[in-house]
């Protein structure tokens, strides 16, 4: 008499069942080898988790040129640098510089040449580590810069802002909160089409 | 050879929305692909992952070049407006 292993196994192949699931069968979560378990898991994990932030909301869509058309003075020409803003020159505003990376936005003030007068960061506002890199804590550390720059007497900024991150949208937002009002806001983020060999890119 | 600050990429706010002007610079940043580059120079791109990527956006603009020009002659019509008055 054949072992019964062998019985089994010749009739899955008779009835040419040896892939085929039956109708009531129901896969367990858990089935597999260790590897395929790993996989499923990496991809319920990874889809579980939120997308993240890159602050560049608004990034698709809309015709530019219409814009420029409709409304032309939305972006400056060669005669802005000496347009007045509430009695200052364009040139003359000072610059409230917004620096955002994907883990902490750090915002300062400083004159219209440049020599910085204050700064904060989300750091400073009492955040600690994953939670600095959130558009809540950017536009918190805007709220209380922008309340700092307006206990100095200066109403009227010009905001720059640098690189891609949660709090850049907030950030700026926060600093309008605060009761400044922003006259035009510039992206400095440094693009390059040669830059010196990034790192390599992380694993996933 | 380096844009000049405050004229280039720069966008005035007008009656104070905010939102609005951010949204605007993002939607011409985002469409000359100046992000994308950005986000292309955080990591380093391998060569094959280069060739990759680039093979692709050739076939993208080949099929959309096709498919606009497809697009352009069916709407191309000489018949009569069949409702008249609509706007």
């Amino acid at each position: 008499m054949l072992p019964k292993q062998f019985l089994a196994t010749f009739r899955k192949l008779l009835t040419c069942q040896t892939k085929v699931m039956q109708i009531n069968e129901t896969r367990s979560f858990f089935m597999g080898a260790q590897r395929f378990r790993d996989v499923i898991d990496r991809k319920e994990m990874l889809r579980s988790v939120p997308k993240m932030d890159e602050g560049s909301v608004g990034e698709k869509v809309l015709d530019v040129d219409t814009l420029i058309h409709q409304k032309g003075d939305i972006f400056p020409d060669a005669d802005t640098p000496n347009r007045l803003f509430n009695g200052i020159p364009f040139k003359n505003l000072p610059i409230v510089n917004v620096r955002v990376s994907p883990n902490n936005t750090i915002v300062s003030m400083s004159d219209d040449k440049g020599v910085v007068k204050l700064l904060r960061s989300c750091g400073v506002e009492g955040f600690k580590n994953t939670r600095k890199g959130t558009n809540i804590a950017a536009q918190a550390t805007a709220i209380t810069l922008g309340t700092k720059v307006l206990e100095r007497g200066i109403k009227t900024v010009r905001v720059r802002v640098r690189g891609l991150g949660p709090g850049r949208m907030s950030a700026v937002k926060g600093l309008q909160m605060a009761g400044l009002e922003i006259v035009s806001i510039t992206d400095s983020t440094p693009v390059s089409w040669n830059p010196p060999r990034p790192r390599k890119a992380k694993k996933l | 050879m380096r844009h000049v600050s405050f004229i280039a990429r720069t966008v005035f706010v007008q009656n104070n929305d905010v939102e609005a002007a951010f949204r605007i610079l993002n939607r011409i940043l985002g469409r000359e692909g100046i992000l994308d580059q950005f986000r292309r120079t955080r990591f380093f791109e391998k060569p094959f992952q280069f060739r990759r990527r680039i093979n692709f956006e050739r076939c993208k603009a080949i099929y959309n070049e096709d498919m606009d020009r497809k697009i352009q002659f069916v709407l191309r019509k000489n018949r009569m407006e069949p409702f008249p008055g609509n706007p």
